[in-house]
């Protein structure tokens, strides 16, 4: 690894401070599980690394009825599943965390730093976005929030702006009456990355479907929602064939690569797949 | 070379060290604290030969800076057995015969008990993971034998 020079802010807007001084020579530091193995491999190398962990409040969960919930970008995932209010309002959420590395990456690995490194296959981005969670930036103008979708502007890339930091999430309380699932396809049972993710969010009424939310993971540069499948589906009866339908509308979204993970083929049939169980799993 | 002075306490005792700023706390444990029990076997964090426990949680020290650790406390499998006695977790590889040519063990201890509470870091009552599930997630056995993955 390269030497750098190391900051410990104990403020955001100290954190913006050094990332407007330093721009892109800089790097920030979250719980280290990708960026660290990208300065090793020597594909990154920040002169300036600024470790986020220093700024207090970062890392909280918290949660009221009306608000909803919000969680700082610093959360590791073993706090979001020790979280009583992700088990019982985000259970989607928690399904994601769970299946993230193994014990020691989901003790340093965070929320904030999944969705920044902006893989496509990251695993809680489905989870995010059918709950409709928003973004908070702060940077060295206001503060912003987006919503999570529009934070990926592309494959390991995010639209933050230069000097710009993603403090946390903030997601709505799901209507109760809505289930929901989030299926991950991958060899290995832990350490591992979906082949694909399935995230889906559904709310039936007199065998109808009325609310759905579908999206997927690892299909594209950055994480999706299927809204054809989603727009598809509402109105319809809870019916096999309206589910495979949908599940077809999912695979004309979908845009995967080939790459050593699994072919391009293979991706757009598991997205027919989990998309048809995803869906069914909700209901 | 940018470095930084830190204070870390290992196995219950305190060490003042100046780091290069880039140096993991498994090349502080190893190259500086002599330590050798905690291994590096893939250095990216996936085989978890290097895990240790810092405040309480279960780490891979090789992708933890040290000047991250400064100020934290470090228990590594030395920390584990007291005075030439065996932690229960430590007789129960022994007795289970887990340990073939023992490098990753280590990490594997470590993954299983936190040292904080009655149960391993896997949630389970620690050292009836290998017998319960027959799999530790976050470790990977490197030498020939059963999967443990």
């Amino acid at each position: 690894m390269e030497n750098f020079e190391y900051f410990e802010p104990k403020t955001v807007q100290e954190a913006v401070g050094l990332l407007v001084k330093y721009k892109r020579a800089a790097k920030l530091l979250a719980g280290g599980t990708d960026l660290m193995l990208g300065m090793k491999e020597g594909f990154v190398q920040p002169r300036y690394l600024i470790n986020l962990k220093t700024i207090k409040g970062l890392d909280k969960i918290a949660y009221s009825k009306k608000g909803g919930i919000s969680i700082g970008s610093l959360t590791t995932w073993t706090a979001i599943l020790s979280s009583g209010a992700i088990l019982e309002h985000y259970p989607i959420l928690r399904e994601a965390a769970s299946l993230i590395g193994g014990y020691q990456i989901r003790n340093r690995g965070t929320i904030g730093g999944n969705i920044c490194h902006a893989s496509p296959s990251a695993d809680s981005a489905p989870a995010l976005m059918v709950y409709g969670a928003q973004c908070v930036v702060s940077g060295p103008r206001r503060e912003r929030v987006i919503p999570i979708e529009e934070i990926f502007s592309g494959a390991q890339k995010t639209s933050l702006k230069p000097g710009e930091i993603l403090t946390g999430f903030r997601i709505p309380t799901p209507d109760p009456k809505s289930k929901g699932c989030y299926l991950k396809f991958s060899p290995r049972k832990a350490m591992d990355l979906p082949i694909v993710g399935v995230g889906a969010l559904v709310r039936t009424s007199n065998g109808t479907f009325e609310e759905v939310k579908i999206a997927l993971g690892a299909v594209a540069p950055t994480p999706i929602r299927a809204r054809k499948a989603e727009r598809f589906l509402v109105g319809k009866p809870v019916s096999d064939p309206s589910i495979r339908q949908a599940a077809e509308e999912a695979v004309n979204e979908s845009r995967p690569i080939t790459d050593l993970r699994a072919s391009r083929e293979y991706r757009l049939g598991l997205v027919r797949e989990l998309t048809g169980q995803a869906i069914t799993q909700s209901l | 070379m940018k470095t930084s002075k830190i204070r870390i306490k290992v196995n219950g005792e305190w060490h003042e060290l100046t780091v290069p700023n880039q140096k993991t706390l498994l090349e502080v444990i190893r190259g500086d604290l002599l330590l050798t029990g905690t291994k590096r076997i893939c250095d990216t964090g996936e085989c978890g030969s290097c895990t240790v426990i810092m405040d309480g949680k279960a780490v891979n020290s090789c992708i933890v800076l040290a000047v991250e650790a400064n100020g934290k406390e470090i228990n590594t499998i030395e920390g584990l057995s007291q005075i030439g006695k065996l932690h229960p977790i430590q007789e129960e590889f022994v007795a289970k015969g887990a340990i073939q040519c023992g490098f990753c063990t280590p990490g594997m201890i470590r993954n299983d008990y936190d040292g904080q509470s009655p149960t391993g870091a896997s949630g389970l009552p620690a050292a009836s993971t290998l017998q319960g599930s027959g799999s530790l997630p976050g470790s990977m056995r490197t030498s020939p034998g059963p999967r443990s993955w």
